[in-house]
């Protein structure tokens, strides 16, 4: 069958009124989560899972429903970054730029309607990449055997922390506490219990989600706590309500080229939509910027790092869907509900259940019309909810998660150790050690042992089949050169760094 | 002022104990034939280069960071012994009352007045015990106030 063919079946999957509603619903709290500042995707879609299984959905519509959420996002997170100069995202950080010098020239609405347009534009265009460039990949990768699994597992670790100039040594070691906390429980091989202290409550280890919220939710209490010092800034007053044309056309260019940047960006392993926006903004200034209007209001600045990262979001979904293995924080999260939705994404699941792969394809297009038009007209609904004070947010977002997490597992014990994991969330982040691989070692660790484990069971032992073949050792070769090239970067940031050192606490990453 | 960089040092030191830890204690489990790699391989593929990053880590420390400001740990500390409290709270005192108390005291750390955290409280220990127990169906415990 092609293409056109599975998307006729997705659409007829996603258009069931109930997974409709679902999209709505996603794509409303997505805008909202993403708006918020520090709020961010990779919060709002960690709390929404449990509050999906308590729902008891089907997997196909628990999917739609969250992938909506992260889509709408990345969509909000736009609003507060012209509006009151904070991103709402750390993806949104690059939309501050020139999106709110415009807002204060008394362009608010104009800012808010290219940056929603190219929004649009880049999530369609990355939809349509994702269509399109999955099925070629899973193409590919159905000829992995368990020894190239390993190598792609380690090439996913060993990239995810990305060239940003991060401590390359923070970051791996990261993973291997990650991995190490995903091999506590029950071997499910040997049935051996492993790093449980005989305690029963772990045989069955830690459970992904519940990690999940704690690092990332809980600690993000803890650091919104510290930085209340700041106080929240007033919001720029709209006073039309309509977006003239002629400011919005001439940004089109932009939007295509830096849509094309993001999708790239998103795909390649360790990039998510921070990158993908940053590196479309500075594209477009490199290419446009006759001027030097950039910085200070242009348009084409507001449409190039928004294009650029709502086009990332959609790609970074490429690597997630087609090998399991995941490029950013939210897409981790992410394989996360699909892993606790016992789907294990991959080749397999475009073969076995095309279903649920062309069903969410096809929401991400109802998603992106549902938010253009939530974006456009609504916009001002958003951006009087700016105004939520944090002694409302946080408590909220806090409950939100404890009764999750309750309603699934239905001990105190797990939401104990979910605080703890917000605990050593909140250690990890002031170290600057990511909690990205963290999370991506508790998810992978049960795959990539039993990649592993069964390559060494086809060689008897042998571990040169771990090299054996071309892919691997071409994807060895690659994680080589990608981690040379971090190690160069962190250091020549460190020698910078000694000139002036300003110890910045770190987000959570997108 | 010269940097302190002790934060990475005690971490690298925790981190390579964890990591002698993981290699000893992977390798009490017995291997089984037919399983070249066992129970224990892995595991112990991790830790060496966690103690190999642990080093790394002891022998390069970056700066401090600023572990907590001032007044803020109150605030930080204060909202801890809520988190860790409020399950142990959960089945005596019952999902909507200890909601309500939990988030009227999270509100009221983070600047509420008093009538604002309750109000807060109340909508929280009231409103997801509706939308859970009764539109979700998933029973959660009541206590003493409904029961």
């Amino acid at each position: 069958m092609d293409i056109l063919g599975y998307l006729l079946i997705g659409f007829s999957e996603a258009l069931t009124p109930q997974n409709l509603a679902l999209a709505l619903i996603g794509c409303f709290v997505g805008t909202i989560v993403g708006a918020l500042p520090g709020l961010g995707p990779v919060n709002g879609v960690a709390v929404l899972i449990p509050l999906a299984f308590s729902m008891d959905l089907p997997p196909g519509s628990a999917l739609i429903l969250l992938t909506c959420v992260y889509y709408g996002c990345m969509y909000g997170g736009r609003i507060s970054s012209i509006m009151l100069n904070i991103p709402g995202d750390e993806p949104a950080m690059m939309t501050c730029l020139d999106g709110y010098p415009m807002a204060k020239n008394g362009k608010a609405p104009e800012a808010l309607a290219i940056s929603g347009i190219a929004s649009f534009v880049g999530a369609f265009i990355a939809t349509i990449g994702l269509m399109l460039f999955a099925p070629l990949l899973v193409r590919f990768a159905i000829h992995f055997g368990p020894a190239e699994y390993f190598a792609l597992f380690v090439m996913a670790f060993a990239t995810i922390g990305g060239i940003t100039g991060a401590n390359p040594a923070k970051t791996l070691i990261a993973a291997t506490i990650g991995l190490a906390l995903g091999a506590v429980g029950i071997d499910p091989q040997s049935g051996v219990p492993r790093f449980t202290f005989g305690s029963f409550h772990l045989f069955d280890g830690f459970h992904p989600i519940v990690a999940l919220v704690g690092l990332f939710a809980i600690s993000e209490v803890l650091i919104m706590l510290e930085m209340k010092a700041h106080e929240r800034s007033q919001a720029i007053k709209v006073n039309r309500a309509f977006a003239r044309w002629s400011d919005i056309k001439p940004t089109f260019p932009a939007m295509l080229r830096s849509s094309g940047v993001g999708f790239v960006a998103g795909v390649l392993p360790g990039a998510g939509a921070s990158l993908g926006s940053f590196l479309a903004y500075t594209m477009e200034k490199r290419y446009s910027d006759k001027k030097g209007t950039f910085g200070k209001g242009d348009p084409r600045g507001v449409a190039a790092p928004e294009a650029g990262n709502n086009s990332a979001a959609g790609g970074a979904l490429v690597p997630m869907l087609a090998l399991g293995v995941p490029g950013s924080g939210t897409t981790a999260v992410l394989l996360a509900l699909l892993i606790s939705l016992n789907i294990q994404p991959g080749p397999l699941l475009f073969q076995n259940q095309p279903d649920i792969v062309w069903g969410l394809i096809a929401s991400l297009f109802i998603a992106n019309v549902v938010l253009l038009v939530l974006n456009l007209p609504l916009v001002g609904l958003f951006t009087r909810m700016l105004a939520i004070p944090l002694w409302a947010l946080m408590p909220l977002v806090v409950m939100v998660s404890f009764v999750g997490i309750y309603s699934i597992s239905n001990s105190s014990f797990d939401l104990l150790v979910m605080v703890s994991f917000g605990v050593v969330g909140f250690v990890l982040r002031k170290l600057d050690i990511s909690l990205v691989p963290v999370v991506l070692g508790l998810l992978l660790c049960r795959e990539m042992e039993s990649a592993l484990r069964r390559a060494l069971s086809i060689s008897g032992g042998d571990p040169w089949i771990l090299v054996g073949s071309g892919i691997s050792i071409g994807l060895y070769v690659a994680t080589a050169l990608f981690l040379v090239t971090a190690i160069v970067l962190s250091m020549r940031k460190r020698r910078a760094a000694k000139v002036s050192r300003e110890v910045e606490d770190e987000y959570v990453g997108d | 002022m010269a940097q302190a960089r002790w934060s990475d040092r005690i971490a690298g030191v925790i981190f390579l104990a964890l990591a002698i830890w993981l290699y000893v204690e992977a390798g009490s489990y017995a291997v089984r034939f037919g399983d070249p790699a066992g129970p224990s391989f892995f595991p112990r593929l991790v830790a060496v280069p966690m103690g190999l990053l642990a080093l790394v880590l002891i022998l390069r420390p970056d700066a401090d960071p600023t572990w907590f400001r001032w007044p803020q740990i109150l605030s930080q500390a204060a909202m801890l012994a809520v988190l860790f409290g409020y399950p142990l709270a959960i089945e005596p005192l019952g999902f909507p009352l200890s909601t309500l108390i939990a988030s009227a005291l999270l509100a009221k750390i983070l600047g509420a007045t008093w009538l604002q955290a309750l109000a807060l409280g109340a909508g929280l220990g009231f409103g997801l015990f509706f939308l859970f127990d009764a539109v979700f169906g998933l029973p959660l415990p009541t206590g003493p106030l409904l029961g």
